[in-house]
């Protein structure tokens, strides 16, 4: 299932903030389950790319601990009508890609 | 606050370092089938190394880290590391020093981007947060303590 991403990000004077909320549970794999005993299944994101006009700019790395879903806000040397892409996928293999034209 | 639904709510974090203390639980496992050695790493030394292959970092008053100083619900820690005050950053680690894994999130920079990384972390317990920059080949770091109040009121 694809991963839910919302995105927003404004240029200002060349410099633009990024911003983004995802929708995902971040499940570090180390939280027990009381009923059972045994820890949840870790599923969380673990690769965070972000490129402008085809171009990486970003590439982040997660564990476990980032919060549940997760918000992040980068910058970015870009102007308005850049093109901004926002791509990741989690330890399972899902994946969640967004991208928005810079207001 | 009732307990149970804050306990409920809690994730990670409470659970996770009792179980760790427990001798329950080693990350290291639990995360075996994630190969980063840096993200499974338990001391923040070991985590930097596997970053950036060191972990002798200088403190720069550069690095403008904010954090709550105290932090109500520690599985939502709003952090951020602005370093655009420094020439040449290459990458920003953050890390949280007495989370069982205390790696939380590194950020390369290329191209078009700038020193700059805004996100929410958990924390287990009052503890330091710590912010890496790599900026022309040497790593700088900023420090602050977050105090978590576990059971909601007060601290």
């Amino acid at each position: 299932m694809a991963i839910k991403i919302r995105m927003r990000g404004k240029s200002k004077g060349g410099v633009a903030e990024v911003k983004a909320l995802i929708k995902h549970p971040m499940e570090s794999g180390v939280r027990m389950n009381k009923k059972t005993g045994k820890p949840f299944p870790a599923k969380f994101i673990d690769t965070v790319t972000v490129t402008v006009n085809g171009a990486a700019a970003v590439d982040s790395q997660w564990s476990g601990a980032v919060s549940a879903n997760p918000y992040m806000a980068i910058k970015v040397n870009a102007n308005s009508g850049d093109e901004v892409k926002l791509s990741l996928t989690d330890n399972t293999g899902a994946a969640g890609e967004a991208s928005l034209k810079l207001k | 606050m009732k307990r149970r639904s804050f306990l409920k709510g809690t994730l990670a974090t409470g659970a996770a370092a009792v179980a760790v203390n427990a001798g329950l639980l080693t990350p290291s496992t639990v995360l075996a089938e994630w190969n980063k050695a840096a993200f499974s790493a338990k001391s923040t030394d070991d985590a930097l190394n596997g970053v950036f292959g060191s972990s002798a970092t200088a403190a720069s008053g550069d690095i403008k880290l904010k954090a709550p100083a105290i932090a109500e619900n520690g599985a939502v820690t709003p952090v951020t590391v602005d370093a655009t005050a420094m020439s040449g950053v290459e990458s920003i680690a953050i890390l949280a020093s007495k989370n069982p894994i205390p790696l939380v999130c590194t950020y390369a920079f290329a191209g078009s981007a700038i020193g700059y990384a805004s996100t929410r972390i958990k924390m287990g317990e009052t503890m330091n947060v710590i912010a890496v920059v790599k900026a022309g080949g040497k790593l700088f770091k900023a420090e602050q303590e977050v105090k978590v109040t576990i059971g909601g009121c007060g601290g």
